[in-house]
């Protein structure tokens, strides 16, 4: 992201002036107080907004200027975790997981197979037929990581995935998701649960006021380099 | 491969769409089924309407008033002519005509006593096929006889028949108006119900959009859904008119038996039109559907 601005009318900047870099297959925590950018800053990351002012660049693409024709093609590519679920509550969990598959024109047999190996991933092969709300928060929000997976997006980008768990399946979450990092995707996780930052031990960036406030990437380059 | 996967995924979508959401469904087609019922009626009167009109266009009858000394080889030679042509011709004599008009006197006959023997011309009376009656024609025609030495007048009711022709064409535009104005509104108010299906299942079409869904993904399940429910309003609206053809017009026949109008359940209604009627149906729920979602994925 270079000097990426976001502001609404009427309202003070949402995000100011924003620089960073996060290399391929990092894990970054993004966290903040409520109020900070963190949303914003993911939901400029998979187009969902346009930035006001500069430039974000997506595996070499400059997403700030991107046609919206092209926005489906890329958000292919782009794994997305909400803290309210977003399931359809009307299908099972192997239905939600293969909507994802479906965009794609996947053949229903092939779907059905990557579904149930990605539910296997994330614990919940004996689940692929219940409906979401026979399931517990973390087994929704398992369910919902699979669906962002089962497609093999490059980045990984989750949003207080946590906020509505408690604290014993919020470390199962946390755990699944450093998993997915090892195996190569670029994991970004928005987060103001201080205690997650201190156990996992990785890159984070602090967002206040909507500036990027501390970036331990930097502390630490700074301390090789000095 | 993807396309036959999409399409299999579109109409599951669809089916499911409809079996959640049966309500603003069953509305929709409700509405589409009420728009093409009087869709169809209109139609059905229409056709009446120029059954009707070519009934009394038949009346049409042209008077080819000749001179008293025309020579009657000449006269048959015209008449010849004109039945090659398609045309009723019947000669009317001047003891003919004397005899009709004393007919149509009745009491007051007598006054014709003192008259000479023959005192009208003789005429040639017209009877004219379809594709002749029209003022254009008629008056070609008239033009044609008249520059016959043996005729001396043409008289084929001019007044009349250009009045019948403007009624007719004013009941085709009036009826034509009417039906575009009847499609737009059952376009808005399908589109408006289908909008709330569409609003009911928002969280979907989010979800689809965030995992990468075109818009044209999105929009494929809700066409489908829109093209059902026009075809099954249609064949609700074929329902309705069936009854209505069957057992209500002959009814109206029976009242209206002086019009002469042909039995509308026989001729008013057959294949076409009810082919003519499932496409209207389809291309009025595929309407509505795409201006709903269109509304839904500009939102």
């Amino acid at each position: 992201m270079f000097h990426v601005t976001k502001s609404y009318p009427g309202d003070p900047p949402v995000l100011s002036d924003v620089n960073l870099t996060v290399e391929k297959g990092e894990f970054v925590f993004l966290t903040g107080p409520s109020g900070a950018g963190k949303t914003t800053l993911l939901r400029l990351v998979f187009c969902d907004e346009k930035p006001t002012r500069g430039q974000i660049l997506v595996g070499g693409r400059n997403v700030a200027r991107i046609r919206d024709a092209s926005v489906p093609y890329l958000r292919r590519n782009i794994g997305v975790v909400f803290q309210d679920f977003k399931l359809l509550p009307h299908r099972s969990v192997l239905d939600n997981v293969a909507f994802t598959l479906d965009v794609l024109g996947t053949p229903r047999a092939e779907s059905r197979e990557r579904v149930l190996r990605m539910l296997k991933l994330v614990g919940l092969q004996h689940k692929a037929e219940s409906l979401p709300l026979k399931l517990s928060g973390g087994e929704q929000q398992r369910v919902v990581i699979a669906r962002a997976l089962v497609n093999d997006p490059t980045i990984l980008l989750a949003d207080e995935p946590t906020g509505n768990l408690d604290p014993g399946l919020t470390l199962e979450i946390l755990d699944l998701l450093c998993e997915v990092n090892v195996r190569g995707t670029t994991v970004v996780v928005a987060t103001h649960d201080a205690t997650l930052l201190e156990r996992y031990q990785k890159r984070v960036i602090r967002l206040e006021r909507g500036r990027v406030v501390a970036d331990t990437a930097q502390v630490q380059a700074a301390r090789r380099t000095g | 491969m993807g396309a036959v996967a999409k399409a299999e995924v579109f109409w599951r979508a669809a089916l499911q769409g409809i079996r959640h959401q049966p309500f603003p469904h069953a509305v929709a087609v409700l509405t589409l089924a009420i728009a093409l019922f009087a869709l169809g009626l209109g139609r059905a009167g229409s056709d009446a309407i120029d059954h009707l009109l070519a009934s009394l266009g038949s009346d049409v009858q042209v008077t080819v008033w000749l001179r008293p000394e025309a020579p009657v080889a000449e006269v048959d030679a015209l008449m010849a002519s004109l039945r090659e042509r398609g045309f009723g011709v019947q000669l009317v004599t001047p003891r003919a005509a004397l005899e009709r008009l004393g007919r149509e006197l009745g009491a007051a006959a007598d006054a014709l006593r003192g008259l000479g023997s023959d005192p009208l011309p003789p005429s040639l009376e017209l009877g004219v096929p379809p594709a002749w009656r029209d003022p254009v024609s008629l008056r070609r025609l008239s033009l044609e006889l008249q520059k016959s030495a043996e005729v001396t007048q043409v008289d084929w009711g001019e007044a009349a028949v250009e009045r019948l022709g403007a009624l007719a064409r004013a009941l085709r535009w009036g009826g034509l108006f009417a039906f575009a104005i009847l499609l737009c509104a059952t376009v808005v108010v399908v589109s408006a119900t289908l909008q709330l299906a569409i609003y009911a299942r928002r969280g979907e079409v989010e979800i689809q959009k965030l995992v990468g869904a075109t818009d044209r993904f999105v929009r494929a399940p809700f066409l489908i859904e829109g093209l059902l429910q026009g075809l099954a309003g249609a064949a609700l609206a074929l329902l309705g008119l069936a009854v209505v053809l069957h057992w209500v017009s002959p009814q109206l026949e029976t009242l209206f038996a002086f019009l002469q109008v042909p039995r509308a359940s026989g001729t008013l209604w057959g294949l076409r039109r009810t082919l003519e009627l499932l496409g209207v149906g389809a291309g009025l729920g595929l309407m509505g559907s795409f201006l709903a979602v269109s509304r839904a994925l500009r939102a």
